[in-house]
């Protein structure tokens, strides 16, 4: 008999010709290239050796050989030594953490944290959950800060004077420079810090004010969001800033608001607007928020989006006004008022349709719909929208006005550099922040700062700031320091060391208290004394429950009231600029902090670097964003092919071009270099083509290029900085050219791939009703589920356990342990922010490989964020004409073939733990086996790396060390045992304190992939047995186990637990409607499987769609949508997800 | 034609292959017996920078393991007394006997006493004692009698199949919590251990892991 090959059915032809749902431009244009990424198991080139032959390869080895036993004189085991404390502390046993509360503080907004220690050494940070907003919710740049603590990179020692200082040297100096200071009374002097909500800096800088009355203070933010602050605090004379609620919000809609991952307290943000997206059942579906987003870049809440117009940043105040005024005229809100609107916005050109419906659906919702504005656009808009809110009756249920407090700057940015020009300004002291960098280069500030007489600069790394200081004093990191801030609504949150500084080093705080003339410079001191004076009640145990609970209750902003005139807000609405047009001869830059590096701060944090932009996917750089339609005209502009592929244009367009010229070789991105002139400064940098952007906008992530950093950041991304004419962060008449260059970029968005299956799956809430198991109708697994026999129906505790397989010959394993772990993963809520995979790297001792590795493939990320853009480039022009902002020349554009509008959805991956998993059947030393609690373990030390498992994965979730990651730096990995090792260079030892103790370091040649945090399951489980003494009770209680990426996410995406008890959390989101598993068809049983994802379009709405793209390509590639199980049923063929022409009724244009 | 070997060539196939047989099994024996734990490691008896008596301090003066080794049943480490926990006494017992002056020193100065470990599980074994001391598995079956030791030494092999033989047959180590520490403890014959046994795993739910992730990760 012949075994029966099983392979995936192939579509007809002519099923491919329809839209399809692909990763990335190559995949949509079947280069060659991309078919052979998808037939190779790694990519070209990860598992080869550059440049090494077999033959050279064991000459090398037999000479290290022979190395090695000259060393084999140390046989017996060393001698090696306990030391026990010599006073011991209480409550100190060995290895067990210690959990102490602080906060992560950026852009003047405050995280608060629980931060786990091992013996006084921080390890792992986690949210901290008594901050309700938060929920214990905490952002990749927090989980990722622990690294910069054991930087070998960051600066250990001060210079006065260009003179190295001891600690008192450094106090000296700062006590004479405030002497100085305030007996001239601050003349001369300039005090540059970020923007601080810290009550005791504050309070510090205000009595430095009062001493020096002259002292010129500026508080500096390259990525300023106090935009609606300041707005808001102009049109009422107080400062005043909302606080949104959006966990009652039915309708939102966004102007460039990236509450998602950008704004100010954008944790709870995204938490609460998750919580509106939170559908179970069909009945539930009616209940679920709709997201509008009107935005030039695809922002992660342009993702999210049920309607997403794109539109230049620069046109969005006209369409604002545009809005405002219906929503004001059908709430009969000051005729002349949206009379003023509407001529602000007669410029615009956008499908008028858009805006009727949008405002009538907030309108018709008034009470729990919402707008929000982006803190990049200008102060008008933010009125408007507070006035539309308060219009559409949002004040109180979603958002509040609170009082903040008013920026301490006296000058601006432009006021120190006249004054440093003009010699008003001699002394500079930048106590944070790093403004020669990330200043705009139309500003001045790099220039200038130059004829200052001293430069003092306080730095956690060497900078450009740094690099221009007469006098630099080494930071202290915020895990070693006393300090506190303030969350976004105001709650004072401290901040508390959590070892010892490790080297001689000054917080901000304790230079400003010696500035400002304090005798006690101690930071504890400081922060208690500042504490002292806001609670109320018993003061000492106050401060101690401060510290023990980590937010001081009852310290949130006062509240605010806010009186919106239709009569007062005339002059605002005069003062909104009109529409630019905006074509490809004159552009839109848009200036935006980039996800990963945000300002610039963390250019030396190899994690952040290493994590894969959310929607580029580009990792180590960044790159001109520009939309498909600006690289197509383009590429006939200039005749530099741009555009993946010869197949997308040649089937869909005129333009013809070389085939074997393709732009992704090898897993290496070969982005074309252009030329960009803004305002009369010009850059090269690497163009990236991102499907979604607004057609003539370029989007320029800030934080790159940094010139002077440690080794980690040197020679990645480019700055923008350099060609920024001011701080607006949106500049028109813009030009760009393209030239011969050609930049390699290390995209991660080719690897891993899978190939058009029925993956992420998606319906309208209007589908959902309808078809409530649409989820389990799509793919193969309709026609082929798992084969579970007589057992077909029943529970999952049952198959969890028994796993049953239909008579199957095989033997079963069968998983004794009375508890079994799964997981799911709601891709309902899931945002794409990117802190899983970083909170995994934390907790996992994941190492970095670097730029070059990861273009190789070598990433070693074990949960990766896989992005799917689905679009419609053909059939369906009115998606097109109608959520394109630019109609001049895109009108006719939109059908040859460039994919404009797309939608997008994330999907985050990480091994699945298949009960009958394929990577186990072909190990061939049993190093990857199961074990009793269902879980797929890899025993690192059998394993001999043959790499079969990863060729066996359907889900391609196994990394491989191909280098000592861990121990041979960056850089070294092809030196062997010759390179430089980590811990060899100055400081290294730090490296070896940041790994998690619970988790093995792994070495060189051993496959890895996520355990499910199998550490900290054991340790809930040793726990509960040490509890249970001489009882029976071993079970570990539901939510006692928080895996790292279900701790960090801030939407609650992610459920782990006990899946043979029906009552746990898990096992419920298991019984959804929407459960599936990825790829079900092929048996492997996940133990992580997926809740499908929802959109929830307005049927009035021109280009609504009675379906996702993602499920229409699937109906357009299989035929139908939904079938399988029991035809008989229902009646299929009458569902909407049928009828074509359906569609088209939801398109009034039509 | 001449013989051209002589006759005793004959049997020199046969010399070399029990030649061969012998040294390759020989080698392999001599690496299994004395690269095992069982050799390395059994018996190690280093000499302390304190010559302290367990014997002294269990039979004669009655203290509890636990006295000294506070956090056995907290957490994953057993710690070694800080040298404030035999202060607890010395200051006032032998307070000027030489062979505590380093614990004085220790005392006084703030450093630690350097103590050699004896007991090491290697980096990728993650062994918890509270667990196990909860659970009533005694200090005697990993570390011997400790309390009859003046020095102490590796009494047991610590190989992973030392440990999955008491993993596999809990019932033939288990005992009641409270006689944890009482290494001198029997339940009498193997047949009453054995019994008693089976009865403390059904009642506690004894369920100890078997499998990779019990102890690696």
């Amino acid at each position: 008999m012949s075994k029966k090959i099983f392979s995936h059915p192939k579509p007809a032809e002519g099923q491919l010709v329809g839209p399809r749902y692909w990763k990335s431009l190559e995949e949509r244009a079947e280069t060659p290239e991309f078919k052979e990424w998808l037939e190779r198991e790694f990519p070209d080139g990860a598992s080869e050796i550059e440049g090494v032959d077999r033959r050279n390869f064991l000459k090398l080895m037999s000479a290290s050989f022979g190395l090695a036993g000259l060393g084999m004189a140390g046989c017996r085991k060393p001698r090696r030594h306990i030391l026990p404390y010599s006073k011991q502390p209480e409550y100190t046993p060995v290895g067990i953490p210690a959990y102490y509360s602080s906060s992560f503080e950026m852009a003047g907004e405050s995280t608060p944290l629980i931060v786990e220690t091992y013996g006084s050494r921080p390890v792992k940070i986690e949210g901290n959950p008594s901050f309700l907003p938060y929920g214990g919710a905490t952002g990749s740049h927090a989980q990722a800060s622990i690294l910069e603590m054991y930087d070998p990179e960051r600066l250990t020692t001060s210079t006065v004077n260009g003179g190295s200082a001891t600690r008192a040297g450094v106090i000296d100096s700062f006590k004479a420079t405030s002497q100085a200071m305030s007996s001239v009374g601050g003349s001369g002097y300039a005090l540059i810090t970020r923007q601080n909500a810290s009550p005791t800096k504050r309070r510090l800088v205000s009595k430095l004010k009062e001493q020096c009355p002259n002292l010129a203070v500026l508080e500096y933010e390259a990525a300023d969001r106090t935009t609606s602050e300041r707005a808001l605090s102009k049109y009422v004379g107080k400062p005043v800033k909302p606080i949104y609620k959006l966990s009652k919000a039915k309708r939102v809609l966004s102007f460039a608001n990236d509450f998602v991952s950008g704004e100010p307290g954008s944790l709870s943000l995204t938490r609460g607007f998750a919580d509106g997206r939170r559908v179970d059942t069909p009945e539930e579906a009616k209940k679920m928020n709709r997201l509008y987003v009107a935005e030039p870049d695809f922002t992660l809440t342009g993702g999210m989006a049920d309607h997403r117009l794109r539109i230049g940043q620069s046109q969005i105040p006209a369409l604002a006004a545009l809005i405002a005024a219906k929503v004001f005229e059908l709430a009969h809100f000051g005729s002349e008022l949206v009379g003023v609107l509407r001529s602000k916005g007669s410029a615009l050109k956008v499908n008028p349709e858009w805006i009727d419906i949008c405002a009538q659906d907030l309108f018709d919702n008034r009470g729990s719909s919402i707008v929000l504005a982006g803190a990049c656009l200008p102060e008008e808009v933010h009125v408007l929208t507070a006035a539309m809110n308060a219009v559409l009756q949002a004040e109180g249920k979603l958002v509040s006005y609170v009082e903040s407090q008013a920026p301490l700057s006296t000058h601006g940015l432009d006021g120190i550099v006249s004054g440093l020009n003009d010699g008003s300004i001699k002394h500079l002291i930048v106590l944070e922040g790093n403004p020669v960098y990330d200043t705009p280069a139309g500003t001045g500030f790099a220039e200038a700062v130059k004829s200052a007489e001293t430069i003092t600069a306080l730095s956690y790394y060497s900078s450009e700031t740094t690099e221009l200081a007469t006098t630099c004093i080494a930071e202290t990191h915020y895990l070693e320091a006393w300090g506190d801030g303030r969350a976004n609504d105001g709650t004072v949150v401290p901040v508390q060391p959590m070892i010892e500084q490790l080297f001689d080093t000054f917080t901000a705080l304790e230079l400003l208290a010696a500035l400002a003339g304090e005798t006690d410079l101690n930071g504890y001191n400081q922060v208690q004394s500042t504490i002292d004076g806001i609670s109320s009640g018993d003061k000492a145990k106050a401060f101690k429950l401060f510290l023990a609970e980590g937010i001081l209750k009852g310290s949130e902003y006062p509240k605010a009231k806010l009186s919106i005139s239709a009569d007062k807000l005339i002059p605002t609405a005069r003062a909104i600029l009109d529409a630019p047009v905006l074509t490809g001869e004159s552009l839109e830059a848009v200036f935006t902090p980039s996800a990963q590096m945000f300002d610039g701060r963390f250019a030396n944090n190899g994690w952040l670097h290493e994590c894969p932009d959310s929607m580029t996917k580009l990792t180590w750089d960044n790159a001109i964003s520009i939309s498909p339609r600006l690289a197509k005209e383009l590429e006939e502009r200039d005749g530099i092919q741009i555009l993946p592929g010869s197949g997308l244009m040649q089937s869909w367009g005129k333009f013809r071009t070389n085939v074997d010229n393709a732009k992704f070789k090898r897993g290496k991105q070969e982005a074309p270099v252009a030329e960009l002139t803004v305002d009369g400064r010009t850059i090269k940098a690497p163009v990236y083509v991102l499907p979604g952007l607004s057609n003539y906008s370029v989007i320029l992530p800030l934080g790159y290029g940094r010139r002077v950093v440690g080794p980690v950041g040197q020679g990645t991304g480019f700055d923008f900085y350099s060609v920024q004419p001011s701080q607006a962060s949106v500049v028109t008449e813009v030009q760009i050219k393209m030239t011969e260059d050609v930049y390699i970029l290390a995209n991660t968005q080719e690897h891993w791939s899978m190939e058009g299956r029925a993956i992420l799956r998606e319906a309208t809430t209007e589908y959902f009703k309808k078809t409530p198991d649409f989820a389990t109708q799509m793919g193969i697994e309709s026609h082929s589920p798992p084969v579970y026999g007589a057992a077909k129906n029943e529970s999952i505790e049952f198959k969890a356990t028994k796993i049953p397989r239909g008579g199957s010959l095989y033997k079963t394993p069968e998983f004794t342990y009375p508890q079994q772990w799964g997981m799911t993963i709601d891709l309902n809520v899931c945002t794409g922010c990117n802190a899983c995979v970083i909170a995994c790297q934390s907790e996992n001792n994941i190492p970095i490989v670097g730029k070059d590795q990861v273009l190789r493939g070598r990433e070693m990320h074990w949960v990766r964020l896989d992005r799917y853009f689905a679009g419609d480039v053909d059939t369906d022009p009115h998606i097109h004409h109608s959520a394109s902002a630019d109609h001049g020349s895109s009108m006719d554009g939109w059908h040859d073939g460039v994919p404009e509008d797309v939608q997008v959805s994330f999907m985050g991956i990480s091994c699945q733990h298949c009960e009958l998993a394929p990577c186990e059947q072909v190990c061939p030393v049993n190093a990857t086996v199961h074990d009793d609690q269902g879980l797929n373990v890899m025993a690192y030390n059998r394993c001999v790396g043959t790499r079969y498992c990863a060729n066996n994965c359907p889900y391609k979730v196994r990394r491989f060390n191909f280098f000592d990651w861990n121990k041979r730096m960056v850089g070294e990995f092809y030196k062997g045992p010759l390179g430089k090792q980590n811990l060899d260079q100055p400081n290294g030892e730090l490296i070896k304190m940041r790994a998690n103790p619970n988790v093995t370091v792994r070495m060189r040649g051993v496959m890895e992939k996520c355990t499910y945090c199998v550490q900290r399951i054991q340790e809930a489980k040793i726990r509960q047995k040490s509890r249970a003494r001489n009882s029976a009770d071993i079970k570990v209680r539901d939510g006692a186990i928080r895996v790292a990426c279900q701790s960090v996410c801030p939407v609650g995406g992610v459920e782990f637990g006990d899946i043979a008890d029906p009552t746990t959390r898990v096992s419920q989101a298991k019984r959804s409607k929407r459960d599936y598993s990825l790829l079900g068809y092929l048996n492997a049983r996940p133990r992580t499987t997926y809740l499908a994802k929802l959109r929830n379009p307005n049927p009035d709405m021109p280009g609504a769609y009675a379906k996702p793209y993602s499920l229409k390509d699937y109906k357009n590639r299989y035929g139908h949508a939904d079938h399988g199980g029991d035809h008989a049923g229902h009646g299929k063929h009458d569902d909407p997800g049928h009828d074509h022409k359906h569609d088209h009724d939801h398109h009034p244009a039509h | 034609m001449a013989n051209i070997f002589p006759r005793w060539v004959n049997i020199v196939p046969l010399k070399v292959i029990i030649g061969v047989l012998l040294t390759v099994t020989s080698i392999i024996a001599g690496i299994t017996y004395y690269f095992t734990p069982k050799y390395s490691r059994v018996g190690y008896a280093p000499t302390q920078p304190v010559a302290f008596d367990h014997s002294l301090h269990v039979n004669q003066l009655g203290l509890d393991c636990l006295y000294c080794h506070q956090d056995v049943d907290k957490a994953a480490h057993s710690n070694v007394p800080s040298t404030n926990t035999c202060m607890n006494c010395h200051s006032i017992v032998k307070t000027d006997s030489p062979k505590l002056a380093p614990i004085r020193n220790s005392y006084a100065s703030g450093e630690p006493v350097e103590w050699v470990q004896i007991h090491k599980t290697p980096g990728y074994v993650y062994f918890n004692h509270a667990v196990h001391v909860n659970r009533g598995i005694s200090c005697v079956h990993c570390h011997g009698r400790v309390d009859e030791m003046e020095v102490v030494s590796h009494a047991e092999s610590h190989s992973m199949a030392f440990c999955l033989e008491c993993h596999r047959e809990p019932e033939r180590f288990i005992r009641p919590v409270d006689e944890v520490t009482n290494l001198a403890w029997t339940a009498g014959s193997e047949a009453e251990q054995l019994e008693q046994g089976k009865e403390l795993v059904e009642k506690w739910n004894v369920n100890p892991p078997l499998s990779c992730s019990g102890c690696h990760r």
